[in-house]
């Protein structure tokens, strides 16, 4: 599993080009919906929420009644419906070499890497909605106080224990 | 750790130790501070006009509190046995912790003003288990048995033959080992110098707090930051017109007693803190002891130092006084999150100490790489912030908006100053980073330390090339965030690779 090439082209306007770039590997494609699933259970309630307080106040002192109400479930499905792609196009992981690497964000890009001997222990998580597409996410503990914890989601549930597996192997081999 | 060492048989009753009876009176100590919470039901109980009251419901409070304490301290036993220690605590639910000798990193003692008077310490295991809840001690035991029980656990840890377990308290003082060296020490003439340079007018917000607070309770009406009160003090005094005349006098006054807070304030709290100061090199750690009223008797267990910090200040620089600190995976004490082994010492002084846990300093001719001048942008959005808000204050006609004005140029030009100050060297085996110009901090992280690497970019650092490299280091510390701000990309990711290719530090 290590080592594996790269199957996205280089292209520049290819949302995969920044980690293709990078000698990166993608995520899960599935792995958008389960974040649009929580980006949209997170806004709606929000939205709702928006147009309660546009009925309930803003027609009572005679406001502009409504733009709040379509303006909140504007945004919300524009976020819902473009933003899960983006974000799952600008995460990226590789694992070889005695280390994992995680990449995410694009406007604030944290790339991190985590040597195999440095792991403490690993946790493979699943939540409702991920366990719905069969992925899971894999974390990473560390001893430092910064990065203590290094998540890496949207990992299809063979791959994300078969990567546990490798790290456990190598956390064994280093310390015999 | 055989489990029939561990678990002796019923028929012998083990050895079980209780706190010292003292400890009961620590707890009364303790009824002082711990009554103010009760302060809000008292001041509930006058307003509504129930007077009567109140007497009982303090003493109801206290008796509970001493109740509960004399209960704790019933239920709370320990047992020194072969190769570990077996503590029992709690009234309802029941603890029980068994923590082998062999896991303790070191044992710490404590003592404070009370404490010392009843000749008793808190003993504190650190086990490097990470966490505040995770560290057993006992609070408290004779001092002479908390020297004991660590003499036995250091022995069992030299691997040296245990002759006789039990911590009985022989009061045979901690015999110092042939290997112990005196590494650094302060008497008081040093801490006097410290003190000078630990000038702090953090005191006068408290006293002017107070004087704020307690203005009418005062029978006095005088406010000595005010210059108006020495005038007319001065006036009482039939002197008015010469002070009046010489106005300024009445500015030296409140000048000179604001001086003399800030030198008293700083004098007192290092002399308070580090009263006797001694860092001794044992076989494991270094050893700390220090302290007035509060004694304490810290081991940093020189395997666990992660990094180290060296403190200074612009104007103590000058001089060549610095402070060492150093990162290890336990914490000191309570607040501090690093050790600090020395509070106050010329280079000269230092340089052992970092020799003892293998920490170069970088040479006086190091090149050191700088970071980008973007660092500075935080204080520049600031500075335009002001600026804006200026103008609208002056626009809205308030005369202080020229204040946001003026500050911004000097807010923006000292931020760009300052951010020459960011710099790092690559020293082989480890990185040092340097920052603040206030307040010079030089962090010196050995590679080994370096659990994971964050390399980040964003949307303004990446247009320029840059990066920021960020340390995920074992113990946590407040004065050092490893990190190296914007330096450009491929240095950052050469560092980076470099750094993961050293070997674990253990």
């Amino acid at each position: 599993m290590t080592d594996t090439p790269i199957a996205h082209p280089t292209d520049p306007f290819d949302p995969d080009a920044i980690n293709a770039i990078e000698g990166l590997n993608p995520v899960d494609p599935a792995y958008t919906q389960v974040l649009r699933i929580a980006t949209a259970l997170n806004l709606i309630p929000l939205a709702i929420g928006a147009s309660v307080f546009d009925a309930l106040l803003i027609r009572h002192i005679d406001g502009p009644y409504g733009l709040i109400t379509v303006a909140a479930w504007l945004i919300a499905i524009i976020v819902i419906v473009t933003f899960p792609s983006r974000r799952v196009s600008r995460w990226g992981y590789r694992i070889g070499e005695g280390q994992l690497r995680v990449a995410r964000g694009w406007l604030f890009r944290t790339d991190t890497i985590v040597p195999f001997v440095r792991v403490q222990h690993i946790d493979v998580g699943q939540g409702p909605i991920e366990r719905w597409f069969g992925l899971s996410h894999l974390i990473v503990h560390t001893s430092g106080t910064h990065n203590s914890t290094v998540t890496l989601p949207g990992l299809h549930n063979d791959l994300a224990a078969a990567m546990r597996e490798t790290i456990r192997r190598h956390i064994q081999t280093d310390f015999a | 750790m055989s489990h029939d060492a561990t678990i002796p048989a019923t028929g012998a009753e083990p050895d079980w130790q209780r706190l010292h009876p003292a400890t009961l009176a620590l707890a009364i100590a303790d009824l002082g501070p711990r009554s103010l919470q009760f302060l809000p039901a008292v001041a509930a109980l006058g307003f509504t006009g129930n007077w009567i009251w109140i007497v009982p419901a303090v003493g109801a409070f206290l008796l509970i509190s001493l109740l509960a304490a004399w209960f704790q301290w019933l239920r709370f036993r320990f047992l020194v046995g072969e190769d570990e220690i077996v503590i029992e605590s709690g009234v309802f639910s029941r603890q029980h912790r068994t923590i082998p000798f062999d896991r303790i990193q070191d044992v710490s003692i404590e003592q404070g003003l009370v404490s010392r008077a009843l000749g008793i310490a808190k003993v504190g295991f650190e086990t490097g288990a990470g966490g505040k809840e995770n560290d057993a001690n006992l609070d408290a035991i004779a001092l002479g048995a908390a020297q004991a029980l660590r003499t036995t656990i250091r022995a069992h840890r030299s691997g040296e033959a245990v002759a006789s377990p039990a911590a009985t308290a022989d009061a045979a003082p901690a015999a110092p080992a042939a290997e112990d060296r005196l590494l650094f020490a302060m008497g008081p003439r040093r801490l006097l110098v410290a003190g000078l340079f630990n000038f702090s007018l953090a005191a006068l917000a408290v006293v002017g707090a107070a004087m704020q607070f307690f203005d009418n309770l005062l029978p006095f009406d005088f406010n000595m930051f005010n210059p108006m009160d020495w005038i007319d003090l001065a006036e009482r005094y039939g002197l008015g017109d010469w002070v009046y005349a010489h106005r300024w006098i009445a500015g030296i006054g409140a000048a000179l007693s604001l001086l003399l807070i800030g030198f008293a304030s700083g004098i007192a709290t290092m002399v308070f803190a580090n009263w006797d100061f001694r860092l001794t090199r044992e076989p494991r750690a270094l050893r700390r002891t220090r302290g007035l009223t509060t004694r304490t008797d810290v081991a940093v267990p020189v395997r666990r130092v992660q990094a180290a910090i060296l403190v200074t200040g612009w104007f103590r620089r000058r001089f060549g006084w610095h402070e060492l600190r150093l990162q290890s995976l336990a914490s000191d004490g309570e607040k501090e999150r690093d050790h600090q082994v020395v509070p106050f010492g010329k280079l000269g002084e230092i340089d052992p100490v970092l020799a003892e846990v293998a920490i170069a300093r970088p040479d006086p001719g190091q090149v050191w790489q700088h970071s980008h001048r973007i660092v500075a942008l935080g204080p520049v959005i600031g500075a335009i912030c002001a600026t804006i808000g200026g103008g609208v204050a002056l626009w809205l006609g308030n005369a202080v908006g020229w204040l946001g004005i003026g500050a911004a140029p000097l807010i923006a030009l000292i931020a760009f100053w300052a951010a020459r100050f960011h710099q790092w060297a690559d020293l082989g085996e480890q990185v040092a980073i340097r920052r603040g110009w206030w307040k010079p901090k030089t962090t010196l992280l050995p590679h080994a330390s370096v659990q994971s690497v964050d390399l980040k970019t964003d949307f303004l650092q990446r247009p320029l090339g840059l990066a920021t490299l960020v340390f995920g280091v074992p113990g946590g510390s407040s004065l050092a965030s490893h990190e190296i701000p914007a330096i450009p990309f491929g240095a950052a990711d050469d560092l980076r690779t470099r750094i993961l290719a050293a070997r674990a530090r253990r």
